[in-house]
């Protein structure tokens, strides 16, 4: 071939029909893999408003600052008593009323105060610093072959915050999160370093777990844990006037270490049909399967948008949902990987409409009654309404005496829903309007609510649901006379 | 007839273009989830505008033959995007697609278009009608950017329509 020819050839290349139509298709195929699921910007900020992981309360904050070692923050804690300033304690904001800011103040970010400081095989236990996530406890812990005694659905909390908010996950056998903590330190509000265990004379345990970072800094903690035992699963479709006597059974059988379940919000089947999912004991410990990571998420929201729809696509839905249940029926699972569900799917991007979470709690032996009466006030399909419910799972939450901001005060249920409303002043209302009946129903049932999330309820309702609240401001006015800790969770209801 | 079609028609469709394109952008700023997304789209678009420009250098058949349907697919997603109320979860995935077609569809125009004996003279016109058009623009208390892109979209879909019929005409009158 001539050179010329040679220098014509490579001129046209770029020019072939073919090769264009191929460089689009490559193209075009990398970005529909690459298209986000996220697209909310939320978080700390000092250029901008700060929000928590919902974005309900923007605020202009005044600094923030990265936890270094332990003496940088106590030195912080100490000059914000001697100059009056307050601190707000900050892990990865999922907690959605306000909980980890407070306007033209300090967040004390606790993500990088996050390392594994010992694993004691002989004893179960690690004890790690309090701005790591479950997920690296997870990642420290499986090559021993142990896993958590209690932690919630997702691992992808930081265990501060968790603490903080007495979390409670699928686990029905080792009761509340906080009586899995053998130890902890803390940094007091008066700047004091204390190592504190639950028969501590001083009750710091009491207060700091569901203390929502009122009453000091967690600094680290040591977790009880447990065998990484492998599961069988089961799953079983119940009516929702069957559950009651379903779990009664569930609870005397000790084959059962997990269990959760779901209720319709579907139209058709809207709080008639349940499924049920249980993990019982196969005997076996598991020392080699690999923690699972997070896939499918983009089908998974897929299938979610068009649930989120309402109306017979939501029934769709839901009948797909307990197809996808059904074939779960008899699989494996390590304890570890049953801790860690996903979460990426969930996430919700429509401008000017919002998802959050709320949770009640009911008694045990209140659920069929007061499944009938939430028939009452919620309607069946809610197509055309702003307020939108999506989800409704139900946990066990046993009887709680380790925290006095207590949501169990006896065996409960806890229904975690999720919910869509709009952001205009009136939707919010609406959703305000809707949420506070819902919570007069569940108070009259003996239940209360969960105060991680964005504060619908009123000041009188969140009295009624937590008894104590006089006894839990006494103290914190005692342990903290300079008011170090505070954020918006705590200005609105106290 | 003709003077309009080989004079007026793709001047409008390439004024329109660069006028609703600020409103498009605006649309399309909304559905991308990141400025990363953003500028991909656009990368798409343009990938998509080089393979419709080549396709009209390569294609066999009468130039004019694929303008009106060039036309009317244009109008299409302009109606579309008119027509997507609600920003659904999907919609980055709607406006990849768009993007695509778009691009394609353009690119073919202006291979089209440069070759036309009216191009000369529309390059003067098409910048000052654009200032001009943007001026007035300015002027109008937008309701929403999605009216705009509707409207243009339904001009360039009665343009196409328009030479599809003349051109059923024009065949008539010869047989």
């Amino acid at each position: 071939m001539e050179p010329s020819q040679l220098k014509s050839n490579k001129q046209v290349i770029h020019k072939n029909p073919w090769f264009l139509g191929i460089l689009l298709c490559i193209f075009v195929v990398s970005v529909l893999a690459s298209i986000p699921i996220e697209k909310r910007k939320y978080g700390l900020s000092q250029s901008n408003l700060t929000t928590d992981y919902t974005g309900l309360l923007p605020e202009r904050i005044k600094k923030i600052v990265k936890a270094g070692d332990r003496s940088e923050i106590q030195e912080m804690v100490k000059e914000a008593n001697e100059m009056g300033y307050h601190i707000s304690i900050a892990g990865l904001q999922h907690s959605q009323g306000g909980h980890t800011y407070y306007k033209d103040n300090v967040v004390l970010d606790m993500k990088t105060f996050n390392k594994v400081l010992e694993i004691d095989k002989q004893n179960q236990t690690i004890k790690v610093e309090s701005g790591a996530s479950w997920e690296e406890v997870q990642e420290a812990i499986q090559p021993y072959g142990l896993a958590l005694k209690v932690t919630q659905s997702q691992s992808i909390f930081t265990i501060g915050g968790s603490l903080s908010v007495n979390a409670h996950g699928r686990d029905i056998r080792f009761g509340p999160m906080a009586g899995t903590v053998r130890e902890m330190t803390i940094l007091t509000p008066t700047g004091e370093i204390k190592t504190v265990t639950r028969n501590d004379s001083e009750e710091w345990m009491k207060y700091v777990f569901g203390g929502y970072g009122l009453f000091g800094v967690i600094l680290d903690v040591t977790l009880e844990l447990t065998e990484n035992d492998v599961y069988t699963i089961h799953t079983e479709e119940l009516k929702t006037n069957e559950y009651e006597d379903y779990f009664a059974n569930l609870i005397r059988n000790d084959d059962t270490s997990m269990h959760y379940a779901r209720v319709s919000v579907a139209p058709n089947s809207f709080l008639d049909e349940m499924y049920v999912i249980d993990y019982i004991k196969t005997g076996k410990v598991d020392h080699k399967t690999p923690l699972k990571k997070e896939r499918g998420a983009r089908i998974g929201k897929l299938a979610l948008d068009i649930g989120r729809q309402g109306g017979s696509l939501e029934d769709l839905f839901w009948e797909n949902q307990k197809l996808l249940i059904k074939s779960l029926d008899g699989d494996e699972v390590t304890r570890n990987n049953a801790m860690r569900g996903n979460s990426a799917f969930m996430e919700f991007t429509k401008p000017g409409r919002v998802e959050v979470l709320q949770e009640f709690f009911i008694p045990v032996e209140h659920y069929e009654e007061y499944m009938s009466d939430l028939k009452r006030i919620l309607p069946p399909n809610d197509k055309n309404d702003d307020f939108k419910i999506h989800n409704i799972t139900v946990r066990y939450a046993a009887k709680d005496d380790y925290t006095y901001l207590n949501y169990a005060k006896e065996d409960m249920f806890g229904l975690v829903i999720l919910i869509q409303h709009g952001l205009k002043e009136k939707e919010i209302h609406n959703a305000k309007t809707i949420i506070q009946e819902w919570t007069d129903l569940t108070l009259k049932h003996g239940g209360g609510y969960y105060l991680p999330y964005y504060h619908y309820q009123s000041k009188e309702q969140f009295r009624k649901s937590y008894p104590s609240w006089e006894m839990f401001q006494e103290e914190k006015l005692i342990r903290d006379p300079n008011g170090v800790f505070q954020n918006i969770f705590y200005d609105y209801y106290f | 007839m003709k003077i309009i079609s080989e004079r007026y028609v793709p001047l409008v469709v390439s004024v329109g273009q660069v006028v609703i394109f600020p409103y498009y952008i605006l649309w399309l700023k909304e559905v991308s989830l990141t400025l990363t997304l953003f500028t991909w789209f656009f990368a798409a678009f343009s990938f998509s505008a080089a393979l419709g420009y080549r396709l009209f250098q390569v294609g066999k058949k009468p130039a004019d033959s694929f303008i009106p349907y060039i036309y009317m697919g244009m109008g299409c997603v302009y109606i579309l995007v008119g027509y997507i109320t609600s920003t659904f979860e999907v919609l980055p995935y709607i406006a990849l697609f768009f993007q695509v077609i778009l691009g394609l569809l353009q690119g073919y125009h202006h291979a089209w278009h440069i070759e036309q004996k009216s191009f000369r003279l529309h390059a003067i016109n098409h910048y000052l009608l654009v200032g001009i058009i943007m001026i007035g623009l300015s002027s109008v208390k937008i309701i929403s950017p999605i009216s705009f892109i509707s409207t243009f979209g339904a001009i360039l879909f009665i343009c196409g329509m328009g030479l599809l019929i003349k051109k059923s005409k024009d065949s008539s009158v010869s047989n």
